[in-house]
């Protein structure tokens, strides 16, 4: 198996924004397949990759869900000056000025950019950025030049290479969540004796559609889902707003806006944690929100656990985690699916 | 042309600290001459032949682009930073940085500029204020100080990525395409013998143009052509402002430059089928013609712009066609001689 960190950045190097994942399900296929010949898998119709890992021991139906796509723009209009006007999808228009991008299946590099600074004033300096203002530059001149190469509906994903940096630290565009598949690849290649169902979805960034479907027709009786969540331990942050930090473990979540989560595998988690000493950190407050709000409603319903990977700047070109978060997240998802299985 | 300004690009030279940029300067600028670097950092090149008699002109371009420099490490690790120059604010929260370290290693560090996550902003995408700008590099305070030194220099991670057409965006295309075309110039007035001609690829044009200001008293040019970038339109933008990429350099007319050389610049043009626009300035152009006009007893100077979108971010994009007719405008211009 590959390392993590070099699974993270095969991963983290595709490009996928929602409704675009297929290049990432090719990949995570390919990589169990030729892993395990245990593996079955198939596509659903929305794209989501379901794959049943076989085992013996018995237990409760677990299926962990981590969600393929990333955030990233949708070509909307060519301009008569060959520019390309564009959707955000998951995106704060404050993060994508001066970024480089790459549009289309061909990958066409472009620039996104406003109207130059020197022409605003002071007020306009400090306004919030918004994206009907900002469009991407492929050198285009006309509207005929951007037409050769690129169509409303194209996708747009950051170009910004995977890197690690400073002290034992990951940065790339779309770590959110491809730690998550990480994550889930590596358990489904994993010893682990138990069944597992594992789903790598589609569309989360755009409103959870993968991870609804999926949920319905998996009828987990235990969903375990595997994310990136917001990290606040950014310079000025004041502590009571910190929420989580990286390098201080995994993230179990008791609440966030979209779910309330069983408060019976919140403290599993955490006492597993204890019991083998693996950091482990809460959300301390109720933000953000991710595919358990779908899955655990799905059909009948369902027990369902959020461990994540903290993150800074999240929903950027430029997302940053520690990897020693990643290693934990692994030791104790690892340790939690018996203990899960026997519930 | 863009061999030239890919050595010139990928060198770091932030306002105050452009020893990269000047040493690219160099290796390009020495088979045409003699080259000497100045007590603030510009780099000058005598063309040979020079012979007496000759006016001597000065053609320059600034090697200085915009950028950060440390001015604190907090407790937690975080390297916090003032701008150099103008930055554009609303493109830096997430933007990739270098950070040119000085301390042990002297390493090159790779960071992010913090972008504030949306529950400690009220949701508002503001950009961050020039007084609260911080790099995140990733490493605890101890490390951070080791490696670290105030004043070290942040670059935003800009490389040189061609485009459609001719068409090539980078971070400091501001003003390193003025120096290309500024040796391109140079190269075609090789074996001139029209004028005397000298070349200053100048420091700290964006913090006030220091290094024009004392290049030009070191040179004592009779005339001097500066070549900056200036705006490349946008569709929301005013177009009496702004010029089109690729549809050649800006000849600016304003107060402070020499009205028979903006003239000159645009017979010359029209006479060899260069094409051209104008940029016509009310006031000081805000280039380095400012300081060079007024330098000893005072200099003849023209000034040409290159038209450059999204000025003062990582992804600045112009024209190489802009560049080549800069060149050919420039060699043309003082080959037809000046009097």
């Amino acid at each position: 198996m590959k390392h993590l960190t070099e699974l993270a950045r095969s991963l983290c190097e595709l490009r996928g924004i929602s409704g675009d994942e297929a290049r990432v399900r090719e990949f995570i296929a390919g990589e169990l397949q030729g892993g395990s010949a245990q593996l079955s898998m198939k596509t659903d119709p929305l794209g989501n990759l379901i794959v049943v890992k076989p085992g013996q021991a018995p237990g409760k139906k677990i299926v962990l869900f981590a969600h393929m796509d990333e955030v990233g723009l949708i070509v909307s209009y060519l301009t008569d000056g060959g520019l390309l006007k564009f959707h955000p999808i998951g995106i704060d228009p404050l993060v994508l000025h001066g970024r480089r991008v790459r549009v289309g299946e061909g990958g066409v590099p472009g620039v996104i950019g406003a109207k130059v600074w020197h022409h605003l004033d002071s007020s306009e300096r400090d306004a919030a950025l918004k994206s009907e203002g900002l469009a991407i530059d492929i050198g285009a001149a006309t509207r005929e030049e951007a037409a050769a190469v690129v169509s409303p509906g194209d996708a747009v994903t950051f170009d910004e290479p995977f890197c690690e940096f400073g002290e034992g630290m990951l940065l790339s565009r779309a770590l959110d969540n491809r730690l998550g598949c990480v994550l889930l690849m590596r358990l489904l290649l994993s010893d682990c004796p138990w069944e597992l169902t594992g789903v790598f979805t589609t569309g989360e960034e755009s409103g959870l559609s993968g991870a609804t479907a999926a949920a319905y027709a998996t009828e987990p009786e235990i969903s375990v889902i595997l994310e990136t969540t917001t990290a606040g331990d950014v310079d000025g942050a004041p502590a009571d707003k910190v929420v989580c930090a990286l390098g201080h473990g995994p993230v179990v979540s008791f609440a966030d806006k979209g779910t309330l989560y069983d408060r019976g595998l919140f403290s599993l988690a955490f006492d597993t944690a204890k019991r083998l000493e693996i950091p482990v950190q809460t959300k301390e407050g109720v933000y953000g929100g991710n595919e358990a709000r779908a899955v655990s409603r799905a059909g009948a319903g369902s027990r369902t656990l959020a461990l994540s990977v903290p993150c800074r700047y999240l929903h950027s070109g430029s997302t940053v985690a520690a990897l020693r978060d990643l290693e934990n997240a692994e030791r104790l998802l690892l340790a939690l699916i018996g203990p899960l299985a026997a519930l | 042309m863009l061999n030239d300004l890919e050595i010139l690009c990928v060198a770091p030279g932030v306002s105050g600290d452009e020893g990269g940029a000047a040493e690219a300067a160099e290796f390009l600028l020495s088979p045409l001459g003699e080259v000497t670097r100045t007590p603030l950092g510009s780099v000058l090149c005598r063309m040979k032949p020079a012979r007496a008699g000759l006016p001597h002109v000065m053609l320059t371009a600034h090697l200085d682009s915009i950028g950060m420099m440390v001015t604190q490490i907090t407790d937690k690790g975080f390297v916090k930073a003032a701008p150099c120059g103008g930055l554009d604010r609303r493109s830096l929260s997430g933007a990739r940085v270098t950070v040119h370290a000085t301390g042990e290693g002297r390493e090159t560090l790779p960071g992010v500029i913090l972008a504030t996550p949306p529950h400690l902003s009220d949701g508002k995408s503001i950009p961050p204020k020039a007084d609260r700008l911080v790099v995140d590099i990733g490493m605890g305070a101890e490390a951070a100080r080791r490696k670290l030194n105030y004043g070290d220099r942040i670059t935003l991670d800009g490389p040189l990525t061609p485009l459609l057409g001719d068409r090539v965006a980078a971070a400091s295309l501001d003003d390193r395409a003025g120096c290309a075309a500024v040796i391109g110039a140079a190269k075609l007035l090789r074996e001139s013998a029209a004028a005397e001609i000298s070349v200053a690829l100048v420091s700290q044009e964006e913090v006030g143009s220091a290094g024009a200001a004392t290049a030009a008293y070191a040179l004592a040019p009779d005339f001097a052509f500066a070549v900056d970038v200036s705006f490349g339109s946008t569709p929301d933008d005013r177009p009496e402002d702004c010029a089109e990429i690729g549809k050649g350099p800006m000849i600016g007319f304003a107060p402070i430059l020499d009205r028979t050389l903006s003239r000159r610049l645009t017979e010359t043009a029209q006479k060899h089928g260069i094409p051209y626009q104008t940029e016509i300035i009310g006031s000081r152009t805000g280039t380095d013609a400012d300081f060079i006009a007024v330098s000893r007893g005072g200099v003849r100077t023209g000034l040409l712009s290159i038209p450059l979108r999204f000025m003062h971010t990582a992804g600045e994009i112009a024209a190489l066609c802009d560049l080549e007719q800069t060149a050919r405008l420039l060699a043309k211009t003082i080959e037809e001689g000046l009097s």
